[in-house]
């Protein structure tokens, strides 16, 4: 990773420089301004494990060739939403579909992946990986809105880095606690990224309803005057505006590894949606035979209970002249 | 028609682990793929599901972060659902990811600022938005649409409900007026009854009987008060202007011809009055007090 070295507050070694060089150094450019050696050193002498601990994830985000115009736009949503991320080209479908993703992680010096695979033009699939011999999870996703909708009416920085919030029941089972996890490392922005924004203005909902995980991102507005302390009442005053996007998360499989790799856990309750669209069709199918049958078992009841024979079938029958 | 035993299997590439264990989810759950589509239900969890708790532990060892990350890092927090959110009740269950986040943000609000850190963007920080300004521009003239549509609903209910208002209120007159004249017709029906009976006698002490104030019998029960008008007039009533001194019969007259939009057709007709007028008898002619004009 021949990366520029990120000038941070909280540099990985233990505190080497010395405060008496022979060339002063010119002061730390930090997000919140210039900063002096003194005040560094100030800082350096924190305790050593908050310090030995730096976020250094990168996710990879890829899409399959035909793909939906609303799933290319989810997509490029998720995009602006991690700045830790890069957006790769399209991905050939099929053949060697893992090895050819796996190649690419690497290539990229990624740790992560999520690759949005649109299926049959209709049905949009998400893998969520983890780099070297990690976990993978395949979704299945529904109800998707993106940014763009304009009943979405929220608004906030880009690259700022949200408060994730989980649902209690993330911690109920152990392939939830798995997807938590993974969630986390992957949807939360490290914390000295070069495209992070410093303020705290959005929030992220991962809730498990009917086993399903769902999304929501919505912008906090809190009226304000200062930029760390809540006015008297405002946290009562604060609202929560949806930036979108959302979408349903369905968990299908969990593997072992990468793309690939021993099943870990398979979802009992998932449904294809090539079965259900084959159940309808199979039900709207039967609809002319279902009504032959029913004439005929309409003609064989009638034969086989007669009427009686009607007294008034003939009285107005003499009538005509 | 069951579908538990095929699960189709999209070029994945796995292999069924030895130890299958079935998960036992307890309660029935319907998994819906589509919004449109109709949801199934599986009535109970495939057998072969495949769960294995050891691995995934062991995974989630693998990737997770040491313990003593500081929780900056990690920026989680974890709030509890309260009771099972239905759903298919779409506000219900908006209002509860809405109340997750809203005490979320308390949480991680107040943590934040037990340990000092900024977290609220001041009003002078401008820096790019995830959405562009022509897209909010968008949203907001689409705000300021609905809130015209509602408005303008609201007034035309409202000009509705006058109108029937008014409606009401109008039928009620036009009743009593109705009642006003049956009952003033009743009331010279009897006294001309009671005349009857009594013999025509001219002696006026039977005349106990009010018509009224005399004024009743008057057109509009004597509310209107400009004796110069007519319903047919046109002239805006001032025909019946006391003051103008020079030539007023003369400027009456012309007035109510022609002034104001005066009547069209029969303006210089001869009346039975003017045909005996030679050169005009304005100037203190036979024509004086109520010269009855042809209207």
């Amino acid at each position: 990773m021949g990366k520029k070295r990120k000038h941070s507050e909280t540099e990985a070694p233990a505190p080497v420089k010395k405060n008496d060089e022979p060339a002063p150094e010119r002061p730390k450019r930090t997000l919140l301004g210039w900063k002096d050696k003194n005040e560094e050193d100030a800082e350096k002498s924190k305790p050593l494990s908050s310090s030995g601990f730096r976020n250094k994830e990168k996710v990879l985000v890829t899409c399959s060739r035909r793909i939906n115009f609303r799933y290319r736009h989810l997509m490029l949503n998720m995009v602006s939403l991690l700045p830790h991320c890069k957006k790769d080209s399209k991905v050939e479908a099929k053949s060697s579909k893992g090895a050819t993703l796996n190649e690419l992680i690497e290539l990229k010096g990624s740790s992560s992946c999520l690759f949005f695979e649109c299926r049959k033009h209709k049905d949009l699939y998400l893998w969520m990986v983890k780099s070297p011999g990690g976990p993978s999870v395949k979704f299945l996703v529904n109800a998707v809105h993106t940014m763009e909708e304009l009943k979405l009416t929220g608004n906030h920085l880009k690259g700022s880095r949200p408060l994730l919030t989980f649902s209690s029941n993330f911690d109920k089972d152990v392939h939830w606690k798995l997807l938590k996890e993974m969630l986390t490392q992957i949807f939360g922005i490290p914390k000295e990224h070069r495209k992070s924004k410093p303020y705290h203005d959005h929030v992220f909902v991962f809730s498990i309803v009917d086993d399903h995980i769902w999304f929501r991102n919505y912008q906090i507005s809190v009226p304000h005057n200062e930029s760390d302390k809540i006015a008297r009442g405002g946290l009562d005053k604060m609202t929560l505006i949806e930036v979108g996007p959302r979408f349903c998360l369905n968990p299908i499989k969990i593997f072992g590894g990468s793309f690939g790799g021993p099943t870990l856990y398979e979802n009992p309750f998932y449904v294809s949606p090539n079965q259900i669209r084959a159940f309808e069709k199979r039900n709207k199918a039967g609809k002319f035979a279902k009504k032959i049958k029913a004439k005929t078992r309409r003609k064989m009841h009638e034969l086989a209970n007669p009427l009686e024979p009607d007294e008034f079938a003939d009285m107005w029958k003499d009538d005509d002249e | 028609m069951s579908y538990e035993e095929d699960i189709v299997s999209d070029d994945e590439m796995n292999m069924i682990d030895e130890d299958v264990a079935t998960d036992s989810e307890a309660e029935s759950l319907s998994d819906s793929d589509t919004e449109n589509e109709i949801t199934e239900k599986l009535a109970e969890p495939t057998k072969t599901a495949v769960y294995n708790r050891a691995g995934l532990l062991d995974k989630l060892q693998d990737i997770s972060w040491p313990e003593d990350v500081p929780w900056t890092h990690k920026l989680t927090v974890e709030i509890d659902q309260g009771q099972a959110v239905d759903v298919n009740d779409d506000l219900a269950r908006e209002m509860a990811f809405y109340t997750q986040g809203l005490e979320g943000t308390r949480e991680g609000y107040g943590k934040l600022e037990a340990m000092g850190l900024p977290f609220l963007r001041p009003s002078d920080y401008f820096a790019e938005m995830v959405k562009s300004d022509t897209h909010m521009e968008k949203v907001k003239s689409k705000l300021l649409y609905e809130k015209k549509q509602i408005e303008e609903s609201e007034e035309r209910r409202k000009a509705r409900d006058n109108k029937r208002m008014a409606k009401e209120v109008q039928s009620q007159k036009m009743k009593e007026r109705a009642k006003q004249k049956k009952d003033d017709i009743e009331s010279v029906k009897k006294w001309r009854k009671q005349r009857q009976q009594s013999g025509f006698s001219e002696k006026g002490k039977d005349l106990d009987l009010e018509f009224g104030n005399g004024k009743s019998f008057q057109r509009g029960g004597g509310a209107k008060k400009r004796p110069g008008v007519t319903p047919g007039d046109r002239s805006g009533g001032k025909g019946g202007r006391p003051t103008s001194r020079m030539n007023n019969k003369k400027r009456e007259f012309r007035d109510s011809k022609f002034g104001h939009g005066g009547r069209k057709g029969l303006n210089k007709q001869n009346t039975a009055e003017t045909t005996n007028d030679f050169k005009g008898g304005f100037r203190g002619g036979k024509a004086s007090g109520n010269k009855r004009q042809k209207r």
